[in-house]
Formats: structure tokens, sequence, C-alpha cells
């Protein structure tokens, strides 16, 4: 996605009102409380462990971290987490 | 989680993902189109996992281009534990046909037998029992119930007074009582023919006897009527007492003496009147019942008849003494309408005539003749008519009455 559609995506999510995630394929993610967490729209598994989850995204990655994690469900580009969630971070990374 | 929900009857597998990021061996698959699911970090190198069954030959091949070791932990779901069902089938139908054959020879009639009728009504009883379809061999299950048989058995065989059907498991026993058929005593005593009721004589026929009474004569209850004694009359004027006796001849007085009795009878009369109607719209309902647990097997919905009529039968299995828990249980249900009639207060009046005559006639019996009713008064009570009607009828009124000889 280059300058232009990202800015055309910007315009139509704002002015149509479509949802963000859809137009910019963005991640979106659903939490429940600490318990639950439904990550849409990811571009890929990178790290899996008890503690902690990281996700690729367009322009870096998704990390959450927590305790007792497990992939609840994992299907193409969702992923249903449970466990004690405690930080959802977003990591630009401008090399990728 | 929708793509989860049906694993248990499709089968899954959870396996073991062992080598440098297990996790990624996932995400390879997911990227495949596999769903993985309850996904857990068991250590450093090593991912669990389930699977679909479906998925295994995917995974293979997947597998089959990476460096990662896969094992199978642990199968679960309906397949396998069919599978582990058929390993043993040796056993298992063994069981099932034995348990099958006790269940079929506790359903079949062993035996029936008769008590207290004589062979020749005992042979009777057999050939209607045989077309009912109890004989020895026959499927328990198709037969009815004691009591529809011991109806049928009085229906069918006039001779049988009595009889009683008893199933003890796979035998039936009959007890029956055989009708002592007493003949009539045509030759009666001596006999006066009186009144059975009051009223009067219309119409008399004497066949046998002396008439103490003629037409037109209005009678008492309990008047003679026709003298059995002969002769009184001629032998009157003998001085010997005795020789009056013996010129006396008894004999059986016979005679119908038709005469127009009265009657008063009372009816209430409701103006309005409910009573059922079956439509005959009806539907059979089918059931298996545990219990007291009725689980349907045919018939699911429920008819939408704004009132009904439930009959139901039930008939169960046997297990060798014991009846099973489980027994087989029809329903039909009828569709009933309630019809509520209101009458007017003329309408009221005929329909009270009505059925006070019925009821009359069903007292009096079908010789009686009703030859006039006339309303003697009328009211009405909380919606009710009450009537009070005479009735005029023609019928026999004699009675027989002994002549006694004791003295």
């Amino acid at each position: 996605m280059n300058k232009w559609q990202l800015r055309i995506g910007n315009w139509l999510a704002e002015h149509l009102e479509l949802p963000s995630d859809v137009i910019l394929e963005l991640p979106r993610i659903t939490t429940i409380g600490q318990l639950h967490a439904y990550i849409e729209n990811h571009k890929g598994l990178v790290l899996f462990s008890d503690t902690e989850l990281r996700l690729k995204m367009d322009y870096g990655y998704l990390r959450i971290s927590g305790e007792n994690f497990v992939l609840k469900l994992m299907l193409p580009e969702e992923i249903l987490l449970e466990g004690k969630i405690v930080e959802i971070k977003f990591v630009e990374d401008k090399s990728v | 989680m929708k793509q989860t929900q049906n694993v248990f009857f499709t089968g899954y597998v959870t396996i073991n993902v062992e080598g440098y990021h297990p996790e990624l061996f996932f995400d390879l698959c997911t990227r495949n189109g596999i769903v993985i699911w309850n996904i857990k970090k068991t250590g450093e190198m090593v991912c669990r996992g389930n699977i679909k069954l479906k998925d295994i030959s995917k995974i293979r091949e997947i597998r089959r281009g990476t460096v990662y070791k896969i094992s199978f932990v642990q199968k679960k779901g309906l397949p396998f534990i069919s599978k582990n069902f058929f390993v043993k089938r040796g056993l298992v139908t063994g069981i099932i046909v034995s348990m099958l054959f006790v269940f079929l020879l506790s359903n079949i009639v062993w035996d029936v037998k008769i008590n207290g009728v004589h062979p020749e009504i005992e042979k009777r009883i057999e050939e209607q029992l045989r077309q009912y379809g109890i004989y020895p061999g026959a499927v328990k299950f198709s037969v009815g119930s004691p009591g529809v048989i011991q109806q049928n058995l009085l229906s069918d065989i006039p001779e049988l007074l009595w009889v009683g059907v008893t199933e003890k498991g796979t035998t039936y026993y009959l007890e029956g009582v055989e009708k002592t058929v007493v003949e009539e005593k045509e030759k009666n005593g001596p006999r006066n023919i009186i009144a059975a009721k009051a009223g009067v004589i219309i119409d008399m026929f004497v066949s046998k006897g002396q008439p103490m009474v003629k037409v037109n004569d209005f009678v008492k209850k309990g008047d003679l009527l026709v003298s059995g004694e002969l002769g009184e009359k001629l032998v009157n004027d003998e001085e010997d007492e005795e020789k009056q006796h013996q010129a006396k001849e008894l004999i059986t007085a016979e005679a119908e003496i038709i005469a127009r009795t009265w009657y008063e009878s009372e009816v209430n009369v409701p103006l309005e009147v409910n009573y059922n109607v079956l439509t005959g719209e009806n539907k059979e309902k089918h059931y298996l019942r545990f219990w007291n647990f009725l689980l349907p097997i045919w018939g699911f919905k429920n008819p939408d008849y704004e009132e009904v009529q439930i009959d139901a039968e039930q008939s169960s299995f046997n297990f060798f003494k014991s009846k099973f828990p489980i027994s087989y249980v029809k329903q039909n249900i009828q569709e009933k309408r309630i019809i509520s009639q209101k009458r007017t207060h003329s309408e009221a009046i005929a329909d009270g005539i009505e059925q006070a005559k019925k009821n009359l006639q069903n007292n009096l019996g079908e010789n009686a003749d009703i030859t006039f009713e006339k309303v003697l008064h009328e009211s009405m009570e909380h919606g009710k008519v009450k009537l009070i009607i005479y009735f005029n009828v023609n019928e026999n009124i004699a009675k027989n009455q002994p002549i006694s000889q004791g003295d």
C-alpha cells in the first residue's frame, strides 16, 4: 500500500463512515476484560509463548503480553487469545 | 467458535510440534486453511494444539517441507470411539445378540393355561385366542392387554359367564366360569295375575285363567286381574267346604293386561348447553417411554387444535420376568369442539318433553306406548326451565303372583 492509497483510504473511512479496519486493512482487536482478545486482520503470527503473542501488521507488529496464554482458535487472519492479558502494545517498525 | 463446534462428531487429534518456534508451524497451517484450536506452549520448543481428523493428511504434507517434528498425543471424538468399539466387535456383538435373544424370548407367549371350564369350552377358548393371536410362540407385543382379551372373549363365547385373563411373564392364565344355562321352569305353580300398577284397563288378552276385571275398569296396584282358581263360582253353593276346595282347580294364569297408566315427571332443561364434539381431525403421536419420560419418536408437531381429547395406548417390553422400564406409547390426539347452544324458552320446553319421554320409555321398556303428554307446570330458575310433565302410557300391567298352597 503506497502513500496515495493510504490517503484515499483515510479519506474514505472519514467521509463515507466505513469501518477503518476494512478500508485500511488494519488489525481489529476486541478484548473482553483481561480474559479474551480477539484479533482479526493480522498479517501472521511471529511469536507465541505462555506470556507473549506477537502478530505481524502492515507497519510493525502487535505485542500482547500477559500470563497463561492459550490460543483458543486459530484461523487465517483471526486469532482468539485466552489468558490474562496485561498489555497490548503496537510496535512500529519502519524498516518492515 | 463455529469452526470447532462439531469436532466431537468428526473427531480430532492433539498434536505436539517440536522445533524452533513451533508456533510458526501452526501459523503456516492456518495459512493453508487448517483450523487449529487450544494451542498451548508447553515448553520452549514444544507446542501443542488440536486439529481436525480430516486435516491430518494436510498437516503431514506441510510438515514435509519443514524441520518440525510432529507427534500425535491424543485422539478424541466419535470416530475413534466407534473404532475402538469395533475392535472388540466379537464381544460386543455377542453381548448385544444375547441381550436381543433374551429380550425376544421374554416377549414371546410360551404357554396359555386355561382353568375352570369344560374341555369343550376350553377348546373353543383356545381357538378364539388363536384368532386374537395368542398361542404358544406368538409375539406378545402385538397382543392386546388382558382387559381387552377378557372383553373380547366374553363377547365371542356366549357360554362364558366370566373370564379372567392374567399375564404372568410369558404365560397367560385364563380362569373361566361357565354360564350354567338354567332352563326356565315352564311348569310354574298355580298363580294369579295381579296389577303391577294402577291404571285403567283398555285391553285384555287372557289365555289361561279366569278374568276378574273388565275393560275400562279402574284397578289399583295389587288388584287381582286374572284368577288362577277355576270353577270357584260353580261350587260356591255347595255346603261342604272340603268339597269346595277340591272343586277348585288351580292353574297357571296367563294373560296380558294392557292398561292406561299415568306418570308425572319432572325435568330441568338448561337454556344454554355446552357439549363436546369430535371434529374427526386427529393426529397420532408415538413415544418411547423411559420411566416417566416420554421421548417422541414420531409426530413431533403439536397439532394446532384448540381443544383436544387424548387417547393413549401403551405397550411395554419385557425382560426376563420384569417389565422393561421402556415402553411404547401411542397417543391419538383428536380435535374437540365445544359447542354451546342456546335455546329459546319454547325450544327448551320441547327438548324437555322429548327428554322426559325418552327417560320414561327407557324405564318402562319397549312395549310401553306413550300416548299422551301434557306440561302441567313450568317455571324458570337460574337459567333453567323446570317442567312437570304428565304422561299417559299404554302398557302391560300383568304381574304374576303364585297362589300359596302351603296350608
